[in-house]
């Protein structure tokens, strides 16, 4: 993978669930899981998203995005966080969007 | 009842700079603690963090992380898990308490001075939360080192190291003052969240915890896995200073990572990566130290530097050939003066040890072996006092670790080099070239004096052994020394003896 981005996460019994809401929320990447017993680096090329929706599903409607911070130890890439997702992508994916953005204004 | 979204009320809150009228902006926010230096102060105002968190969401999930972490020792505390554990693993742990719980504490002065002089209102906002963090860190780390002093007192470490002048704390204490006391904010930014806790906390915290985990140390992986979950938010104060700083001055961006980044490799090749390639037992280990440097720095900590416009550091072929000598130079350091050290170091090298080594480090025998075989040999004629220091080595002026790396030479030998610098009348001498020109550079900078000047000068009396421990604050009960001596020498009982070994036994015999 070139340029692998996604969430480091700790053990714990949501790990499972966590990792199959990020494959349907990324229907498009290949998502490889390194497995290191304390720690899983989840990883995709580019980019990553996570929404809360697709956490609800598989964690109960009560799930709140916010908790997903006490799951993720360490990052790859860039974050974003919202009130619905979490991103991770490419650092430089950010700048090229803006310098993207510039050209067409 | 409907909350509003974060997105739609967070800027008002968090934005809070505003035009002062009765002092000018130089009084709030002096160059010597803001540090703008070429970067217009307008430039500031698009400092944005991507990892966003207000306060209600900060409290709720910072008492879920802290419920949790202490369920878990609860649990355990009526468990027989701490006896089961191997004395290595133990060891790995204390080093860990005494050489992390007062860093943390250092690291809330940090996150405050970014909290107040932070040139933008969403960064003093999230050091805000960042000295929150950190003091949670120091508080968890010193109280759940301080379950085991009953049981042994090294442990009474965790919070007595940085109090005495040993002088593993005095090297941590040079490397941290730099990096979280004295710089001004923007270098700080770069410096502690970027490149420590982007970087290289991970190694310790997140690494290290496979490693625990497999020991059976689930208290210890469980804490400071939690504790980096911190540090992941925190952390990312770095990103949009570095952007910003890269933009209007990226020499300096370079400089800071590169001096940041070395420093913080000698400290981690002398504390991680014996934990990792000796003190935790073979059958557990996960990875080498060499191989989860590769994971998390060089994979991954360099591509994000590479993604923000900035180049490998100046030093990276001395660094990428340390990865290969470093910690072991420095693990065979700590056990020949082990009894200056709060933890019992394992040698770690029997034969199944030495295989493991030489596969992971193709030189490790031609450069380690015969050194450790002297040891054995020793050892096993039980002549253990040739195995105990009676000088001191020479520690390095610039990250105040003992000189001591091998580098190969053009013929193909390994020695261990010095490289020396006269300045102002003295001659200074470094473990590496790269340690000589960054204090070259930072030749400025108020520096530690290493334990080795203080005694040169006469601070440390009476100037034997026993006045060194005396001053490094070692007492009998605490001081170290190998846990097992029979597990690392017993596979080689009854061969010859060789090299220094042999010339001893001969001496005796005469």
């Amino acid at each position: 993978m070139k340029n692998p981005v996604g969430p480091i996460l700790r053990m714990g019994d949501e790990v499972e669930q966590i990792i199959a809401a990020i494959e349907d929320d990324n229907p498009d990447h290949e998502i490889e899981v390194i497995d290191r017993g304390s720690y899983i680096r989840v990883q995709g090329e580019d980019r990553l998203v996570v929404t809360q929706d697709t956490l609800r599903a598989y964690l109960g409607a009560d799930y709140e995005i916010r908790t997903f911070e006490s799951m993720m130890s360490s990052f790859n890439g860039r974050i974003t966080t919202t009130s619905d997702s979490i991103t991770w992508e490419k650092v430089s994916a950010k700048k090229n969007a803006l310098a993207r953005e510039g050209a067409r204004s | 009842m409907t909350l509003l979204k974060r997105e739609e009320w967070q800027h008002f809150v968090r934005d809070v700079d505003w035009t002062f009228r009765y002092v000018d902006d130089e009084a709030v926010f002096p160059e010597w603690h803001s540090g703008t230096g070429k970067v217009p102060r307008e430039a500031w105002l698009s400092w944005e963090e991507n990892y966003k968190v207000t306060y209600p969401e900060y409290v709720a999930t910072q008492r879920e992380k802290e419920a949790s972490a202490y369920a878990v020792k609860a649990a355990l505390q009526r468990s027989t898990a701490f006896d089961n554990l191997d004395e290595g693993w133990k060891s790995s742990t204390k080093m860990h308490f005494g050489g992390v719980a007062l860093v943390e504490y250092a690291a809330v002065l940090g996150e405050l001075k970014m909290a107040r002089f932070g040139l933008n209102g969403a960064w003093r906002n999230m050091a805000t939360f960042g000295q929150l963090d950190e003091l949670r860190h120091a508080q968890i780390t010193t109280f759940f080192g301080h379950e085991f002093v009953g049981k042994d007192p090294q442990y009474d470490w965790t919070q007595k190291t940085f109090h005495t002048n040993d002088w593993v704390p005095i090297a941590l204490r040079n490397l941290f003052d730099n990096m979280m006391i004295s710089p001004n904010v923007v270098d700080l930014a770069i410096e502690l969240p970027f490149t420590f806790e982007t970087g290289f906390t991970n190694l310790q915290f997140v690494a290290l915890s496979a490693d625990a985990l497999e020991s059976g140390d689930v208290n210890f992986a469980n804490m400071i896995s939690s504790i980096q979950t911190d540090e992941a938010r925190h952390s990312q104060q770095g990103g949009p200073t570095m952007e910003i700083l890269v933009e209007h001055d990226p020499v300096r961006a370079q400089w800071v990572i590169d001096r940041s980044f070395w420093g913080s490799a000698r400290a981690f090749a002398a504390l991680t990566g014996p934990a990792m390639d000796y003190y935790t037992p073979l059958e557990h280990r996960k990875q080498s130290y060499r191989e989860f440097m590769e994971e998390w720095i060089i994979d991954q900590f360099i591509h994000t530097i590479e993604d923000y416009g900035l180049k490998k550091p100046w030093f990276w072929d001395e660094f990428m050939r340390g990865l290969d000598t470093w910690h072991h130079g420095l693990h065979m350091g700590l056990w020949y003066w082990r009894p200056t050290l709060w933890w019992r170091p394992k040698a770690g090298v029997s034969k199944d040890e030495r295989e493991w080594l030489q596969e992971k480090y193709p030189n490790w025998e031609k450069v380690y072996g015969g050194k450790w075989d002297t040891m054995i040999d020793n050892i096993n004629a039980n002549n253990v006092e040739a195995t105990l220091p009676e000088t001191l080595p020479w520690l390095c002026s610039m990250c105040h670790l003992p000189a001591c790396n091998a580098t190969q030479s053009r013929d193909g030998t390994w020695r261990v080099r010095d490289w020396s610098l006269s300045y102002g009348g003295k001659t200074y001498h470094f473990c590496t070239n790269a340690c000589r020109q960054i204090w070259w550079k930072d030749r400025d900078n108020v520096n530690h004096e290493t334990l080795i000047d203080r005694f040169l000068a006469g601070q440390i009396q009476p100037m034997d052994v026993g006045g060194i421990l005396n001053y490094m604050g070692m007492t009998p009960d605490v001081m170290g020394d190998d846990p097992d001596y029979a597990a690392w020498t017993k596979d080689y009982t009854g061969r010859p003896a060789t090299g220094l070994a042999l010339s001893t036994a001969k001496g005796d015999q005469s």
